[in-house]
């Protein structure tokens, strides 16, 4: 389950976001759309633990397993330094997936900032072409939109400052894209900030559809053993009503009908 | 190929690795990458009386050559852990050596838990009583952090179960020795050290502390100078077995632990590096001793020249 992966392309995507494309034949063939890959960067001496990123794509065929990522901190800004031929260990794929789309599906995806990283794998493996929409600070943070428009999804836009698409934010942009679905065959696939998962969640319960949100929070181990990155999902044998949920193991994907809101 | 076997007194391990308790959840999270028999022994995440929630998140942050955490014993309680195909059911299958971390607000609830595990103690290799906790309100370091206070919760365990004791001391006392002592007075067979050191972390751009509670314990490399040290101090301090932990990444690590006077040692933050770790430095020791033309552990142990 730890793979020693090389990097076979280290590229800039715009404006801090990059793409890293690793040789990760086992991975590669086991990864399901929403899992992640926990990773250690080496060259980091005096940074030991792992940074998790969700799995972007996969291609079975070739091996290759590909990340996205912002440059924000310690482990990010090293990993940009990788190049070509350097290697990384790599743990995974780690953590549940979303449900694949069946045939009947019409997906939803609805993604706030590089959450759209997360689900091109669902959408490229969905049988049935929806629509991505994509809800970010400012247009900088808008990224692979032509990716998705190319396997066949709509783009809808919001942007916090009106930059890019609908000024406003991504649950606002919800309704439009219910107009004229049969809302039983409707999925909604979330990822993003958790206030935006939250309310995106809520939305589609009042709308009775179904939802599967991908929720996280500062990860360390990534198999189930810290309990650092426990989010609060509902329990009626709780007295609280709530329990702390491992995402690495029982999540990083909720069914929006499993998370707790209070 | 060294001789590892290690004798803790009343238990004897096969190997001197041992998993730092809250670092290893209940063993099944890493029965996928390695046999967790092949550990001298599983310490198990923290357990009381009752199901815990633990602290709100985020509940870690990297620093420095190691990290903060304020999990703050999330747990399933006694009932579950006996009883859930996860826990117990699953140690017992798995046979690995275990040893049960416990933990309560008061005495009472440090008895409660070590009496049910007496009751219920196959495949219970000892208890490893947690008075030294950074990150709880009430029990944990404010019963390790006075010796007489310590002294009463050892004793009060000692009471109700015939396991093997090791009372696991915390790192924020001006005299080690003086707790090493006063567990071994108590009725402790081991004492092991150290827990994580309190400590805190300060996003600057948002002026918040990087974790919810405001203060964690630190663990990893950079602590292990002081965790070698205070191992030191307690082993000439008592006469029952000493297992050291704090900051062990290597075999080499490990080493420095056993000249210091420990028998046995615990891998924690190393784990979440690699899931490998803990065979890892078992490895590694070995290795360092064939290098070295050491027959056995036991030759090294205490072994540091003053």
């Amino acid at each position: 389950m730890d793979f020693d992966c090389e990097i076979l392309k280290n590229e800039c995507l715009k404006s801090g976001y990059k793409r890293v494309i690793f040789n990760a034949p086992e991975i590669a063939k086991a990864a399901r759309g929403g899992q992640f890959v926990h990773v250690q960067i080496e060259t980091m001496k005096d940074r030991i633990l792992r940074r998790p990123f969700s799995i972007s794509n996969t291609d079975p065929a070739t091996g290759e397993l590909t990340v996205v990522y912002k440059v924000v901190g310690h482990g990010t800004e090293e990993l940009a330094r990788l190049r070509p031929g350097d290697h990384c260990r790599i743990l995974g794929p780690l953590g549940n997936a979303y449900t694949a789309p069946d045939q009947d599906t019409f997906p939803i995806l609805a993604a706030g900032g590089y959450g759209t990283a997360a689900l091109y794998l669902v959408a490229k493996n969905a049988p049935r072409k929806g629509i991505l929409l994509l809800g970010a600070r400012t247009a900088d943070d808008l990224i692979l939109v032509e990716e998705f428009e190319k396997i066949g999804f709509e783009v809808r836009i919001a942007t916090n400052d009106g930059s890019a698409g609908q000024k406003g934010f991504v649950t606002e942009l919800l309704d439009g894209a219910l107009a004229g679905q049969d809302p039983e065959k409707c999925t909604v696939y979330g990822c993003g900030p958790t206030p935006m998962l939250l309310a995106l969640g809520k939305l589609t319960l009042e709308k009775k559809i179904n939802a599967e949100l991908s929720l996280d929070q500062h990860m360390c181990c990534g198999v189930g053993a810290c309990f650092a990155c426990v989010v609060k999902v509902k329990d009626e044998t709780s007295p609280d009503g709530w329990r702390y949920s491992r995402s690495c193991k029982e999540g990083p994907v909720y069914n929006a009908t499993e998370v707790y809101y209070g | 190929m060294a001789d590892l076997t290690t004798d803790l007194g009343r238990i004897k391990l096969k190997n001197p690795v041992m998993t730092a308790s809250g670092t290893f959840g209940y063993g099944q999270e890493y029965d996928e990458f390695f046999p967790i028999s092949e550990l001298g022994a599983v310490v198990v995440k923290g357990i009381a009386p009752w199901q815990s929630h633990g602290n709100p998140t985020p509940r870690v942050a990297e620093v420095t050559s190691g990290m903060l955490n304020a999990i703050g014993l999330q747990g399933p309680g006694i009932d579950k852990f006996l009883k859930d195909d996860h826990y117990m059911p699953f140690l017992r299958k798995s046979g690995a050596t275990v040893i049960v971390n416990i933990w309560g607000k008061k005495i009472e609830d440090y008895c409660e838990v070590a009496a049910r595990l007496e009751a219920e103690s196959e495949g219970i290799e000892a208890l490893e009583i947690n008075v030294s906790c950074p990150n709880v309100k009430e029990g944990g370091i404010a019963f390790g952090t006075d010796p007489v206070m310590m002294g009463k919760v050892v004793s009060a365990v000692r009471a109700v179960t015939k396991l093997p004791l090791i009372t696991k001391l915390s790192p924020n006392v001006t005299k080690i020795a003086d707790f090493a002592k006063a567990a071994e007075d108590a009725g402790s067979d081991m004492i092991s050290l150290i827990n994580t050191i309190p400590a805190m972390a300060i996003d600057i751009e948002t002026f918040r502390p990087k974790i919810a509670n405001i203060t964690g314990g630190f663990s990893g490399p950079a602590i292990k100078p002081i965790a070698v040290r205070m191992v030191y101090e307690a082993s000439k301090a008592v006469k029952i077995p000493v297992i050291g932990m704090g900051g062990i990444m290597t075999g080499e690590d490990a080493i420095e632990f056993f000249l210091a006077g420990a028998k046995a040692i615990a891998v924690g933050t190393a784990i979440f590096a690699d899931p490998m770790a803990p065979i890892k430095v078992r490895d590694g020791i070995n290795a360092w001793l064939d290098k070295k033309g050491f027959a056995s552990l036991n030759e090294i142990i205490g072994a540091v020249k003053i």
